[in-house]
């Protein structure tokens, strides 16, 4: 009997399941306190997800890893795939404003090489700052880039490929959160449209440029263009930066 | 605008299953374009599948209307879409033990320098570009 139960909890369902309902908790206390932002659904649904792991395997007594694993993956990695055909649909609002990409492109790749490049100084001088190992500063360069293109980056100059991908995370869940706060303090409501999307498309990845897409049509199309070009600058940039500077 | 409307509505939108053929065959193909690169220089699948639908859809091969809806759906599930991204988190909550506050701080921080850094840098190219041009309204 029990046998068959978690047999069957090993089903995509499972996972369905779970996140959903985590991610609905979310955006209801999203709605309930008004917006405020450790309460944005996405953040939400990350902790109560995990919470819900770590308590799942500590009443079963097995580590959370495998109770992810073993349960919450199956469902977890048929959502997951979605992000494919989503992360395709950004064509669409970048196509929307082709005549922006059509007059900017030159502008719009400069300010991504050499951005990035310049991002790399800060990132590296923050690691610093915090004392970081080797193998974490090595993580946190490649960052701005879609994590299938930062973990193998990230290896290739000796860096734990395990903390990128929490990096490319992290990055989305905090601009999803903190979007609209950090626009008002860095003022970026008053500066390029264009700079504003790049920038959101390169620190928030895909979630960045769902986000972008909502403040405005010039926005979304900068930040979708953002997330291909600063994967390919990463992609180039960061073994020489790590060449010359590490 | 309200007057257009009817006109475009009648262009307007493929059936949702013809979309998601589209978005698959597209997929489909960049998968296969994907395997071609090699290890040391990944270039993932949903990207590809970005550059071939803006290539075809600037090439009027495939039409705004019937790849919109579909299109537009899935961009605004994103956030959830993440959801098994950031619990896949606690597969590595090994990784906290080690210097996991520090490195979460940092990447804090680092998300705020590339937003703000590329934000400006953008900004700064865009300024030049149209002091050259003499594009005194700014990017419209």
């Amino acid at each position: 009997m029990s046998a068959t139960i978690v047999q069957s909890l090993t089903l995509p369902i499972t996972g369905i399941v779970i996140s959903l309902i985590v991610y609905l908790i979310g955006m209801g206390l999203f709605k309930i306190s008004h917006g405020f932002f450790l309460f944005t659904p996405l953040l939400v649904g990350m902790v109560l997800g995990i919470a819900i792991l770590v308590v799942w395997a500590k009443c079963t007594g097995s580590t959370t890893a495998a109770v992810y694993k073993k349960f919450y993956l199956p469902g977890g990695n048929l959502i997951f795939w979605f992000l494919n055909p989503a992360t395709m649909a950004f064509a669409i609002p970048l196509y929307r404003r082709n005549d922006i990409f059509k007059k900017y492109w030159l502008d719009v790749i400069l300010t991504l090489f050499v951005g990035g490049f310049l991002s790399l100084f800060l990132i590296h001088g923050v690691a610093k700052v915090f004392a970081l190992s080797r193998v974490s500063t090595a993580a946190m360069l490649p960052q701005a880039a879609t994590t299938a293109v930062a973990m193998p980056v990230a290896q290739g100059i000796g860096g734990d490929p395990a903390v990128t991908a929490m990096a490319c995370i992290l990055n989305a869940v905090i601009i999803y959160a903190l979007a609209e706060f950090l626009i008002k303090v860095l003022r970026l409501n008053k500066i390029s449209k264009i700079g504003t999307g790049l920038g959101l498309g390169s620190a928030g990845h895909t979630v960045g440029s769902a986000k972008a897409v909502q403040l405005g049509s010039i926005q979304g199309a900068m930040a979708a263009v953002a997330v291909v070009i600063v994967s390919l600058a990463m992609d180039v940039l960061v073994p020489i930066y790590a060449h010359l500077f590490m | 605008m309200k007057k257009e409307q009817p006109k475009e509505q009648q262009k307007k939108a493929a059936p949702i299953l013809v979309q998601m053929g589209i978005f698959a065959a597209i997929l489909f193909v960049s998968q296969l374009i994907s395997d071609l690169f090699p290890k040391s220089f990944v270039v993932p699948t949903p990207l590809i599948g970005m550059i071939l639908l803006y290539i075809l859809l600037a090439t009027h091969i495939v039409k705004l209307e019937q790849v919109e809806k579909f299109g537009d759906f899935m961009i605004s599930l994103i956030a959830f879409l993440f959801v098994p991204s950031g619990i896949q988190l606690a597969g590595s909550l090994g990784l906290m033990k080690r210097e996991g506050l520090q490195d979460v701080i940092v990447i804090i921080i680092s998300t705020i320098i590339l937003l703000a850094v590329i934000a400006y840098v953008g900004t700064f190219f865009v300024g030049i570009h149209n002091k050259i041009t003499g594009n005194k309204k700014g990017e419209d």
